[in-house]
């Protein structure tokens, strides 16, 4: 690189800035390619211009940037973090999970950058409704499918008695009285079995049994929402990480006794996140929304 | 950035459940409440009285205390009370930046403040009400209060 092409791509990253701040995120994305030119070996660029390129929407540059930074730089909770929303807005849910989950290790890794967990964990969220939706939409379509093909198959059957009935009225086998009371007992014994089917579809469907209840157990006392990354505190109570972090930055002590508490002290609570993991499979649907 | 999803989940408890003496007035949003509360002891001094309180939320509740004074109209007035000001002003520690906790909400909040009635005995006023009622333009929440008192 000549000298002088680091300080200039430098400047040219403090132009994007400003243009970003501003909104101004097609100015800011141009800056920021420019200072590539002169130094793309600095991973910050390739984050902020994939910032800008997520504002313009620009889903597939969004996932390069990323990438390239993340070559540069491997611990790079930003990188993980815009490419997870660019995967899940082209929507590749699986992978926006898993480089969601990457951003969210890194950031709680990592002592100053703590403020981002609840963003990110926010977003580890709307990844995995987006990974359960597209399985749901699935299943849907094959209960409807195998439910049609039943229902066509108790059609045939109902119109091949009519059929046969028909024959023998033809023949002269069955008069036409018998024949309409035989043809009406064949149509109601018809319109109930499609009932009875339609019935065993819907109780079969869990949607209609579950209980939509969080035991309190699983649900964090501060947002009141079910935990995702449990952590203990000294006296036994659990919270969720991102939140309970947000209220010892700005008072650090224990929400229910007030001793002194600081965020070293807090420890993963591995069972229950294992217990809210489990709960969160077996329920998922309705409890994204809950 | 938690408070709707919280106060919504309040907010469906509190039609589940009120307890004794509390009412819920109004919450037709996320950012203010109207609560209704009375002593459900014989306090003489706030026999036969309903006092209105109006809650305020921030977006960061409840990691930020809510706001809460008491309003007066013509059928609500302020209690009387040694650490309530006669614009309805509240001095209590849990509503304060240092006291409040995020496991706190707007139930304990109402069954505080009607503990806090019922375990009063003077008909007064906190000392220099007048000038602070007078010259105060602060929020409440930026008034710096000395607890020095822990009996009432």
């Amino acid at each position: 690189m000549p000298p002088g092409n680091e300080y200039a791509a430098d400047q040219l990253k403090t132009q994007g800035n400003t243009h970003f701040k501003n909104g101004e995120y097609e100015a800011a994305e141009t800056c920021y390619s420019q200072a590539i030119q002169k130094n793309s070996k600095n991973p910050l660029l390739f984050t902020n211009r994939a910032n800008a390129r997520l504002k313009l929407e620009k889903w597939q540059e969004v996932i390069d940037d990323c990438i390239r930074s993340i070559e540069l730089l491997k611990e790079n909770m930003k990188a993980f973090f815009y490419l997870a929303q660019a995967q899940i807005a082209i929507n590749h849910p699986n992978e926006a999970l898993s480089s969601a989950l990457m951003a969210y290790e890194l950031c709680t890794r990592s002592a100053q950058q703590t403020s981002n967990a609840a963003t990110i964990s926010a977003l580890v969220l709307k990844c995995k409704k987006a990974k359960w939706d597209i399985r749901e939409r699935d299943r849907i379509r094959r209960r409807h499918d195998l439910l049609a093909d039943l229902e066509v198959k108790l059609e045939d059957a109902y119109k091949k008695e009519i059929f046969e009935i028909d024959e023998k009225v033809a023949k002269g086998d069955m008069g036409t009285v018998e024949s309409q009371e035989e043809k009406s007992e064949i149509k109601q014994d018809w319109e109930k079995k499609v009932g009875d089917l339609r019935t065993a579809f819907a109780l079969s469907d869990p949607e209609h049994l579950q209980k939509r209840e969080v035991p309190d157990y699983l649900v964090d006392g501060i947002t009141f929402e079910i935990m995702h990354d449990p952590v203990v505190t000294k006296n036994g109570r659990s919270y969720e990480r991102a939140t309970i972090i947000e209220h010892l930055k700005r008072s650090p002590t224990d929400p229910l006794t007030r001793e002194p508490l600081t965020i070293t002290e807090l420890r993963p609570n591995i069972a229950l996140k294992e217990a809210c993991t489990e709960f969160m499979e077996a329920n998922s649907g309705w409890v994204y929304d809950w | 950035m938690f408070a709707s999803k919280r106060l919504s989940k309040e907010l469906t408890k509190l039609h589940d459940h009120l307890p004794p003496g509390v009412e819920l007035v109004k919450a037709d949003d996320f950012t203010e409440w109207l609560m209704d509360i009375r002593v459900i002891d014989t306090n003489p001094l706030y026999q036969g009285e309903v006092y209105r309180l109006k809650f305020s939320f921030s977006p960061s509740y409840p990691i930020e205390a809510p706001e809460v004074v008491f309003v007066k109209d013509t059928t609500h007035p302020i209690p009387w009370h040694p650490h309530i000001y006669s614009n309805g002003i509240i001095c209590l520690d849990l509503l304060d930046t240092s006291g409040w906790s995020p496991v706190h909400n707007v139930e304990s909040v109402c069954v505080s403040l009607q503990s806090m009635l019922t375990s009063n005995t003077k008909k007064e006023r906190p000392p220099g009400d007048e000038d602070f009622v007078r010259y105060n333009t602060q929020r409440p929440r930026d008034i710096n209060f000395v607890f020095h008192d822990n009996q009432v």
